[in-house]
């Protein structure tokens, strides 16, 4: 699937999975109007995966590749060098710094003031903007002019699992739905035979959270997104039982047609047209999945531009999926890599750990955005890349040199549709402690990649329990200066 | 006058006689409730119990008294000398006020000031004004309507149906039939139990009792263990149960024996009264019983963060919010918790009264109880009975040590904490101190004891006192939404201004008021439902509604409803005679396919339980927040973060994987195949109209049977020639697989009866209640 497809898909707006929209704008708003009635308010569960149909502006991005750093990448070693920050290395930070201030690990802040921790990471500017950025991340300067890199964002949680799901659900408790649960049923599925937010992992382990980060909440459950393994079945349940090949499959689907539609005659119940037509993509997923996981696919050219190795689940390999997955209309694909939790422990420090993430980051990062750019992807897809909080200027009083976890400013960089290209947004102060120009908070970010997606974060409401809900909650501003 | 001054609306209607009926600068006093109505309507929002800008409140006359920053803002009879009189004008220097809104109309500026002028009398104490009674239907007393007389008396079967057949009569539409007695009673056993029918009972029951039959299986149901069952997981959903702690750790915990005493309690039949009273406060009640404590375990569900470098105050505090707005929501159908940062926007509750209501559940410690100590037998384990309801505790078995058995209760803190309105919401922004309290807008707290102040116990005892307009009717309205696909208020979990009016006014009050006429019984309000002649039509669509009434408002048909997940499920292992009928004991662990944990911080290993225990009812499967099981989530289970109090039903193609591909489900097919062929039939064709019956309770349609017949006979003719398909496909199946595998019958026709159970299991009206 290729470009040039933008006003269709503000026009021609698609039901998750399947379904065509069956009403117009104006059936929308009608519907609305009468939502007194449940139709349109759904008060919790109404619909059955129905996607809300049209979209409130023309998109400029179609689809979202999300790599999200879980455990809070550390600024001070990758973008932010300080040299205030390595004139007063190991003094105490000034108290008009901390004081008042809530942080993770406040048991430890009660028995010293801690200490500013410069850093021991060689830098230098990449880009045509200057941007600052460590050795430990080499192949960044090949993407800098293309990417709009954010200093301050700034964040309410500083502990990892709420942390993340108020990235990714607008608040720190589980049971609101997720920015891709989000998309996926404000403007559904391009894809016929794939879901509409799909989830990957690579790592030590799976993100603190779990399911609740990609979770659907109130809205649909088939809006959550889907988790594809990098071991076994990518998607559960994906292979037929052992025995059961592809003829026997095919022919069990088609006689479940006709056996549901002699019910149907008998019932006239058009949920059973959609049950027919979802064992049908069922059918047709068992095919196209396994044939979008093989990377076997891929030239040798680019599996090592990402450095992937087929049948080595790793990051790298998680980024040729999420290429392979947007062109195959996904419309959001979430890479989570974790381990990015350096604190100073004999486990996780600023040393080889901090080197370990980066070594299986940084060259995937790059390669995507460059592959994105050379098939002209890039046009409509919108990159981004963070984590659920940044970290403190001061060092912890750990076994090894870490750093602790810090709300008032994290970086964040997206590239791609509707996205400035090659510039810094945002100041922080001499320490990088907060931000003093351009500060922009969680909520703000997901208002503008919604707006992107061709959505007013306003306007994209469900209501549950009596509320209308939105991801930014009542909260939320465009980033205005990052826009192109 | 009595009359009128009982009415909620009184303190408004004084009002607006204060307005348009007498002149305010006449003679007559300014009574001061005109004023104080005036104030919460002009000046509260920022002078109130929330905000006291400039240091001024005019919610009490103590604060109208006492003045702001600026000093003073009365001179008893001297309105012009007064700065509200200024402020409300906006003259000598002063901003007017309300600075956003409409200012004071001249009308209401002259009581003002003549109130002034009159002194300015207040009361000694209290407050300015009560809060105005909402005139919204839902906060009004319930009533006892009157059944209506229809048109068609015959087609009465209960009260219920007066009222629907009433309004269909007023929309000129008919009933729809009665469904054949076959759907109606798979339909009732999947309401009531949660499980289909076998056919063998249905034709037993049909066969004894003729006529009767119906009303004869619906008391049959009712007795069934599985009826406690089926409803537990309904409250289940309310309470957000999981077998884990959530976030990032979620590290399994010990709260089943909650689960087991709701599964008991369902079962007794216990009132909702009492239901609600010890799951809310059981540990309160005077001389406390273990089981009492227990049931206290309502609160737990919520989730415990274990990450390193947490602030615990800070995740208690969410624990509460978590139960206050849990308890707005179940009980009383209001969205409590949208005044958790502010007044709520909609309905008459402020953030005062949301704190208020945070003090009830800010005192409590959350311990585990332990129920049988580690060291115990296993005899001793059954002797504690009714949590387990095993009933075969009489075999005496060896001493064998045990873990102990635990569960998480709340227990009430000897020294009460503080509770403080938290400034938007933000546990580190407290404001001023409130007391346990409940909303004004509803009937008051009548304390039985007058004692201390007004804990758990009273706030349950209020809830389910029979003046509280919600609780009764949120419940029969909930309950009904189970049987007929929408529940009559269709915003079931919002009772308030911006919920959906009632599709059927007076038949819901009407329900609300028997239920708590029958002891708060909710076998009998089911009994009631399901033998109405409402509930027992036809769920076929009709032209002539499907335009007029397509969403089924007024109830002139019955709904196909898709199963829940556990019913899906638990379906499956009916018709393939795989059920373990156990009630009760530790969640278990089903097959599941691998890998489930992979997204998980710490991996969770999933080794699927043998022998009846991978065969138990869905409710049982032990639920990981981060990682719940897929066969569960995927039909829709809640993912128990927050309260559920409806579920969403989807159709999508991972349902379709997992039922055609999910081992546990292969089990069943291969136990499907095992069971028509040990049960022996005549024919080929008798074998596949058996397997059909099993799954549906009916008998295929002459056009059903040809098109199954014709798939088992391609599939036997590809099998015959290929051995490789037919070894791999009979060595699956775990045990019925296995039994399958060693019986004499031809390979082929074995495994071909295998993809026809497969078939069968996957259709729509398989996994749909008719």
């Amino acid at each position: 699937m290729h470009p040039n497809e933008m006003n269709a898909l503000a026009t021609e707006t698609r039901r998750h999975f399947f379904r065509r929209c069956p009403v117009s704008l104006g059936g929308i708003a009608l519907a609305n109007l009468l939502g007194r009635d449940g139709l349109a308010t759904g008060s919790t569960r109404v619909s059955t995966g129905d996607a809300l149909c049209g979209l409130h502006h023309t998109p400029k991005a179609k689809r979202v590749i999300y790599l999200f750093m879980a455990g809070g990448p550390s600024q001070f070693e990758l973008f932010e060098p300080k040299p205030e920050l390595q004139k007063l290395h190991d003094q105490p930070i000034p108290e008009s710094f901390v004081k008042g201030k809530r942080f993770a690990f406040m048991d430890t802040f009660s028995k010293e003031r801690p200490k500013l921790l410069g850093t021991k990471r060689k830098f230098a500017p990449v880009g045509d903007a200057g941007l600052q950025v460590s050795e430990l991340l080499p192949h960044f300067k090949y993407i800098a002019n293309d990417v709009a890199f954010v200093r301050t964002v700034a964040t309410d949680i500083f502990n990892h699992a709420p942390a993340k799901l108020f990235v990714n659900t607008g608040s720190a408790q589980s049971g609101r739905p997720s920015l891709g649960s989000w998309l996926s049923y404000g403007i559904g599925s391009e894809s016929k035979d794939l879901p509409a937010f799909v989830v990957l992992q690579s790592g030590g382990r799976g993100p603190r959270g779990g399911a609740p980060l990609w979770g659907s909440g109130f809205l649909p459950t088939a809006h959550q997104g889907v988790p594809f393994r990098s071991m076994g079945d990518p998607i559960v349940s994906l292979s037929s039982p052992p025995g059961i090949d592809q003829q026997i499959q095919g022919e069990t689907v088609e006689a479940l047609a006709d056996l549901n539609r002699l019910h149907q005659q008998s019932t006239g119940d058009s949920e059973i047209t959609t049950r027919i037509k979802a064992y049908e993509m069922a059918y047709r997923m068992q095919s196209s999945a396994p044939e979008l996981i093989d990377l076997k696919r891929e030239s040798k050219e680019t599996l090592d531009l990402y450095g992937a190795t087929p049948g080595k689940p790793s990051f790298a390999n998680n980024c040729v999926l999420a290429r392979r997955m947007i062109e195959r209309g996904v419309r959001f694909v979430q890479l989570y890599h974790t381990d990015w939790d350096h604190h100073g422990d004999t486990v996780n420090h600023l040393g080889g750990p901090l080197e370990k993430v980066c070594l299986e980051t940084d060259r995937a990062c790059a390669a995507l955005v460059l592959d994105l750019k050379r098939r002209g992807l890039l046009e409509d897809t919108l990159v981004v890349w963070g984590g659920e909080f940044g970290r403190t200027p001061m060092g912890e009083v750990r076994e090894l040199v870490g750093r602790n976890h810090h709300i008032d400013t994290f970086p964040m960089w997206f590239a791609g549709a509707g996205v400035k290209k090659g510039i810094v947004h945002g100041q922080t102060d001499e320490f990088g402690f907060a931000p003093v120009a351009g500060r922009a908070h969680v909520h703000d970010i997901q208002a503008t990649v919604l707006h992107l997606c061709g959505i007013d974060h306003k306007k994209l409401t469900y209501r549950f329990q009596g509320r209308d809900f939105r991801l930014t909650d009542v909260h939320g501003e465009l980033m205005a200066p990052i826009l192109a | 006058m009595a009359r009128i001054r009982n009415h909620p609306l009184f303190p408004a209607l004084v009002f607006l006689a204060g307005l348009f009926g007498q002149s305010a600068q006449g003679a007559e006093k300014v009574d001061f409730q005109t004023i104080g109505t005036l104030f919460r309507a002009k000046c509260f929002s920022c002078h109130g119990p929330e905000k006291q800008r400039a240091n001024l409140r005019l919610d009490t006359p103590a604060g109208i008294q006492e003045g702001g920053d600026s000093g003073p803002v009365l001179e008893p009879g001297k309105p012009d000398s007064s700065r509200l009189l200024d402020a409300v004008l906006g003259r000598n220097g002063q901003n007017r006020m309300p600075p956003k809104g409409d200012p004071l109309s001249e009308k209401e500026v002259e009581l003002v000031r003549a109130w002034i002028a009159e002194g300015a009398k207040m009361p000694a104490s209290g407050k300015t004004a009560t809060v105005d009674k909402s005139k919204h239907w839902s906060f009004q007393p319930i009533t006892n309507p009157q059944v209506p007389q229809v048109i068609q008396p015959a087609w009465v079967k209960n009260s219920i149906d007066a009222f629907v057949l009433a309004r269909l009569d007023r929309e000129g539409l008919k009933p729809s039939p009665e469904a054949d007695a076959i759907t109606l009673m798979r339909r009732v056993s999947l309401d009531l139990t949660g499980l289909p029918s076998e056919p063998a009972q249905i034709a037993n029951f049909i066969g004894r009792f003729g006529a009767q039959a119906y009303e004869k299986w619906v008391d049959h149901l009712l007795g069934q263990p599985a009826y406690g069952e089926r409803w537990a997981r309904v409250w289940l959903d309310q309470a957000r149960y999981a077998d884990s702690n959530g976030y990032s750790i979620d590290a399994p915990r010990s709260i089943w024996p909650w689960r087991d005493w709701v599964i008991q309690a369902l079962n007794d039949d216990m009132p909702f009264d009492r239901f609600t009273t010890e799951q809310l406060a059981g540990d309160l009640i005077p001389g406390a019983t273990v089981s009492q404590k227990v049931a206290t375990g309502f609160h737990r569900n919520t989730q415990i963060n274990e990450e390193g470098g947490v602030d615990k105050e800070q995740f208690r505090v969410e624990s509460v919010i978590d139960r206050v707005g849990t308890t707005g929501s179940v009980w009383l159908g209001l969205t409590i918790a949208c005044a958790q940062c502010h007044n709520h926007k909609f309905d008459p509750i402020s953030q005062r009264e949301y704190y208020q209501l945070f003090a009830f559940f800010n005192n409590q410690d959350e311990p585990s109880l332990t129920l049988v100590p580690a060291v115990m037998a296993k005899e001793q384990l059954e002797s504690v009975g009714k949590v387990d309801k095993d009933g075969k505790k009489a075999k005496a078995k060896p001493k064998v040590e045990k873990p102990a058995i635990t569960t998480m209760v709340l227990a009430e803190r000897p020294v009460a904490r503080q509770t403080k309105i938290l400034l938007g919401g933000d546990f580190t922004r407290a404001g001023m101190e409130v007391d346990a309290g409940t909303p004004a807008l509803l009937p008051s707290l009548n304390r039985a004891s007058a004692v201390g102040k007004p804990n758990r116990l009273d706030l349950a005892q209020w809830l389910v006192s029979r003046i509280n307009p919600l609780t009764s009717r949120v419940l029969v309205n909930r309950h009904w939404g189970h049987f007929f696909g929408l529940p009559l208020v269709e915003t079931e979990n919002d009772f308030g201004t911006q919920g959906s009016l009632p599709s059927h006014p007076d038949l819901l009050d009407w329900l609300a008021t028997r239920f708590m006429e029958d002891g708060w019984s909710m076998k009998k309000l089911h009994r009631l439902v399901v033998n109405s002649a409402t509930y027992r039509q036809s769920s076929a669509h009709r032209q002539d509604l499907d335009t007029r009434d397509p969403r089924n408002r007024l109830l002139a048909r019955q709904k196909r409803i898709r199963l829940g997940a556990e019913a899906v499920r638990d379906s499956a292992l009916v018709a393939s005679g795989l059920l373990s009928d156990k009630v009760g004991g530790p969640s278990v662990f089903p097959p599941q396919p691998s890998g489930v944990d992979q997204f998980t911080q710490v991996r969770r290993p999933w080794v699927a339980s043998e022998g009846p225990d991978r065969y138990r009812r869905g409710l049982y499967t032990h639920f990981w927040r981060a990682a719940p099981y897929p066969g569960l989530t995927v039909f829709d289970a809640p993912d128990a973060g927050t309260t559920c109090t409806r579920r969403n039903q989807s159709n999508t193609p991972l349902q379709a994987l997992t039922l055609l591909n999910d081992q546990a489900y292969g089990e069943c097919a291969h136990g499907l195949a095992l069971r028509v062929l040990k049960e022996g039939a005549e024919s080929q064709q008798s074998l596949v109209g058996r397997m059909f019956e099993l799954a549906m309770a009916r008998q295929p349609t002459e056009a059903e049977r040809q098109r199954l017949g014709r798939f088992n006979e391609e599939q036997v003719r590809r099998l015959e020639g290929n051995s490789k398909v037919l070894d791999l496909l009979l060595a699956q199946g775990g045990q019925p697989g296995k039994e399958l595998a060693a019986r004499p019958e031809a390979a082929a026709g074995k495994a071909a009866l295998v993809l026809l159970a497969r078939l069968v299991l996957n259709l729509d009206e398989f996994i749909t209640r008719e």
